[in-house]
């Protein structure tokens, strides 16, 4: 889909991106890292010709970049920035529409495709439309410039740290967001980032640069697994086993058949229904399945009252979502201090939980990581 | 919010005084007590002897009384409620002082064919001006839309009102108005006429020279220093200096041409520095964004980067509008029948009348254009990057 031959931007003495060449399948991520100026903002300005290449060739489908106009070129080519650059005197519905104006849209399908693209993000169409961006919040505005780079549905999308700004909680969610966008658009996408857990969490393949020389480009578990070079070994940290975590989502571990008590009315009569179960604990729901708490049957057992037996918990402090990486999922229980952890919905409802022990599984599985990747099938 | 609401209970035990209107309301009190609000004089070009307050008669004292109540307010009351009694005292003070000048002028000069003439002193000068900074205090904090509008609609009645039945067509200003009639409305009109087809020159030049500025450096260092070492030319010192190239053209050195090519130059530098620095101040990550969606150079200008550079580049115009008719007076050197040919009249003849008759509508117009001008800038600003939301 995207193809760099040999491509070269030189300013004066400096050579920015040196001979590159790389190839990006279509519906893939392809995520540019490297330490901080070794050429990654300029090789993804290069592809639509922000910057114009000091020699080589950029093909986009199968065409050259050069045969058309850059405007032409850019209209068909998503783009967010770490920035976001969104435009302040527009509400968020006419920033969306930037490209499809452009394009000639009717503006009924332009009103439409702001509402999908809205809900796309994660943002409530009817209360974010005619918002300034002055009145979003970091996380707001990146996911609005996220669906402003895909309005006219571009089939390539770039993206420069696009949450590169946005504080390590939001990031985390916005991460989890893309890979399941991605995962239902499938776009041909190029990202750059320098956080490394970013890169092996949305990657399919991984190019790692250095002073504007590729040094690697592979999957991230080869990256991972059979650094090329020393660089390339510790450019990717030591904690490999932790990092793979980072490509595993908990529902691809996690066990959905959990002991679960509805609270119904009687907390005590609930308490010794579980006491039945062979687990040592039950998860307590109320009537919509929502996770209140738990309760351990072996006070039970021991004859304590049911009320000692019974922890509540609020689930948005103790539980992960399905999307969420195992990495992140291992380091909240670690921090909880507990051996498992509930998996809920965004509103909290119980869909099972995730057992250190699963987690240990997937560390030893040499094949498990690949399976709930955030692009199925589309990395080996 | 909250913490703007805590910061308001804090302050509500311990009550700020409002000390702009303060000041305001003594301004006036002291235009009422310590000078003459009107003064009598035995015919057109001698010096008038003070009247004392009573003069005016009942809205002399309403006046007094109106000044002392918008002081009283301004150091017990707050809030809003004191924005709006501070606000209804400036406009009460304004009316009161119209209907005290014009009682003293229909008692004191009331025979139409007698030379005796009461003019507007020094107090009442002084008072109307305490009276608008009292207004102005009052808008700032914030008494609501309706009250604004209802102080102005207020204002224009009362005013309309005075000149009717309240006596002020006997007072001397207007009396020369009737003397002067016809030329002051030609004044009037080629003052406007004059400043604003240079304004139409300078923003149709000084546009585009700022958006050149803005693209290509050696064209701002060129534009900024010429246009800036123009405007250090003192407007008298720039006629004269005009006649020399216009001569070598066999063109006038006098009359409308030199005057439109003056007020255009001084107009240039705030609208050419203000349009440059508003496209310059525009976010370099919403242009990249604009240029990496598509955005031809055109676009991005139109579309986004003159809405954002909208709001200064209005100011610049706002500023040179304001300043240039205060030049237009000048031009009256050159020949040109501005309202400053009043002006320069009445000093020559020791007519005070007729010198205010010039300078009076000459503020007015000014005043007109700025509130005007920033209304417009309001209108044209998009709601996301207003400075306040009202
Ligand atoms: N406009 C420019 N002029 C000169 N040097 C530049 C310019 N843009 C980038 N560079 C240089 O090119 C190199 C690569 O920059 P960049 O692609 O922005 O790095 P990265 O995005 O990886 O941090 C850096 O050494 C930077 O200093
Ligand atoms: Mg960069």
């Amino acid at each position: 889909m995207i193809r760099l031959e040999e491509v070269t931007k030189r300013y004066g003495e400096t050579l920015a991106v040196d001979r590159l060449s790389l190839e990006v399948g279509e519906g893939e991520v392809c995520v540019l890292i490297g330490p901080s100026g070794c050429g990654k903002t300029t090789t993804l300005r290069m592809i639509n010709r922000l910057i114009e290449p000091t020699s080589g060739r950029i093909m986009v489908g199968d065409r050259d970049i050069t045969s058309v106009t850059p405007e032409e070129l850019r209209r068909g080519l998503g783009y967010a920035i770490q920035s976001v650059g969104l435009f302040p005197h527009l509400t968020v519905a006419e920033n969306i529409v930037t490209v499809p104006k452009l394009l000639g849209w009717e503006a009924s399908r332009m009103q439409a495709r702001v509402g999908e693209l809205l809900s796309l993000v994660g943002l409530d169409a009817t209360s974010y439309r005619g918002k300034y961006p002055r009145e979003l919040s970091g996380g707001e505005a990146q996911r609005v410039g996220v669906a402003r780079a895909l309005a006219a549905d571009p089939p390539v999308l770039l993206m420069d740290e696009p949450f590169g700004a946005v504080d390590p909680l939001n990031r985390e969610r916005l991460q989890g967001e893309f890979a399941r966008i991605q995962k239902e658009l499938h776009k041909t996408v190029v990202f750059v980032t320098h956080d490394v857990d970013e890169a092996i969490r949305l990657a399919d393949r991984i190019a790692l640069m250095r002073d504007g020389r590729l040094q690697q480009y592979d999957t991230p578990e080869n990256l991972l697994d059979h650094p090329a070079s020393k660089f390339v070994h510790d450019f990717m940290g030591a904690d490999r086993a932790l990092k793979r975590l980072g490509r595993v989502r908990v529902d691809a571990v996690m066990r959905s058949e959990v002991p679960r008590i509805s609270d119904g009315s009687d907390a005590v009569a609930a308490a010794q229904r579980a006491a039945c179960t062979a687990e040592r604990f039950s998860y307590l729901v109320d009537q919509d399945g929502r996770l209140e708490g738990w309760i351990d049957c072996r006070l039970l057992d021991r004859g304590g009252s049911a009320e000692s037996a019974i922890t509540h918990v609020d689930w948005r402090a103790t539980t992960v979502r399905p999307d969420t990486s195992l990495k992140e999922a291992l380091s909240h229980m670690l921090e909880l201090g507990f051996r498992s952890i509930a998996v809920t919905d965004e509103t909290g409802r119980l869909l099972g939980d995730v057992a250190l022990a699963g987690i240990e599984t997937t560390l030893t599985e040499g094949d498990a990581y690949s399976a709930g990747g955030p692009a199925e099938g589309g990395a080996q | 919010m909250g913490v703007q609401s805590a910061s308001v209970d804090r302050q509500r035990p311990r009550r700020r005084t409002d000390r702009v209107a303060a000041t305001g309301a003594i301004l006036a009190l002291a235009g009422c007590v310590a000078l003459p609000l009107y003064a009598l004089r035995a015919n057109r070009i001698v010096n008038g002897t003070p009247l004392s307050l009573g003069a005016g008669g009942p809205a002399a004292w309403m006046l007094l009384a109106l000044a002392i109540a918008a002081a009283t307010a301004s150091f017990s009351l707050a809030g809003k409620l004191r924005a709006r009694v501070e606000l209804a005292c400036a406009v009460g003070m304004m009316g009161a002082l119209l209907w005290a000048l014009g009682f003293a002028a229909a008692h004191l000069a009331p025979d139409v064919t007698s030379p005796a003439r009461v003019s507007i002193g020094a107090g009442a000068w002084v008072a109307v001006a305490g009276a608008a900074v009292v207004w102005f205090a009052a808008v700032h904090a914030r008494p609501g839309r309706a009250w604004r509008v209802g102080a102005l609609v207020a204002l224009v009645v009362v005013v309309v009102a005075a000149a009717m039945w309240g006596g002020l067509g006997r007072l001397s200003i207007v009396l020369e108005y009737a003397v002067q009639g016809a030329a002051f409305w030609s004044a009037v009109w080629t003052h406007i006429a004059l400043a604003g087809t240079s304004l139409g020159f300078a923003v149709a030049i000084g546009v585009p020279l700022g958006v050149a500025s803005s693209r290509i450096p050696w064209v701002r260092t060129a534009v900024l220093s010429i246009v800036g070492v123009m405007q250090t030319v003192p407007s008298l010192a720039l006629l004269g200096l005009l006649v020399v190239p216009l001569a070598a053209l066999g063109l006038p050195g006098i009359g409308p041409l030199p005057a439109i090519i003056a007020l255009t130059v001084y107009a240039l530098l705030p609208i050419v520095r203000n349009t440059y620095v508003g496209l310059t101040q525009v976010d370099p990550s919403v242009v990249d964004a604009g240029r990496g969606m598509g955005m031809s150079r055109w676009q991005l200008l139109t579309r986004v980067e003159a809405p954002l550079a909208m709001p200064l580049l209005l100011e610049g115009v706002r500023a040179a509008a304001v300043m240039i008719i205060g030049i237009a007076a000048v031009v009256a050197f050159i020949g040109n029948g501005t309202l400053g040919v009043l002006v320069i009249l009445g000093w020559g003849g020791q007519v005070d009348d007729l010198t205010l008759l010039g300078a009076v509508p000459m503020v007015l117009i000014a005043v007109a254009a700025d509130v005007g001008l920033r209304a417009a800038g309001r209108l044209v600003t998009s709601p996301g990057i207003r400075m306040e939301v009202s």
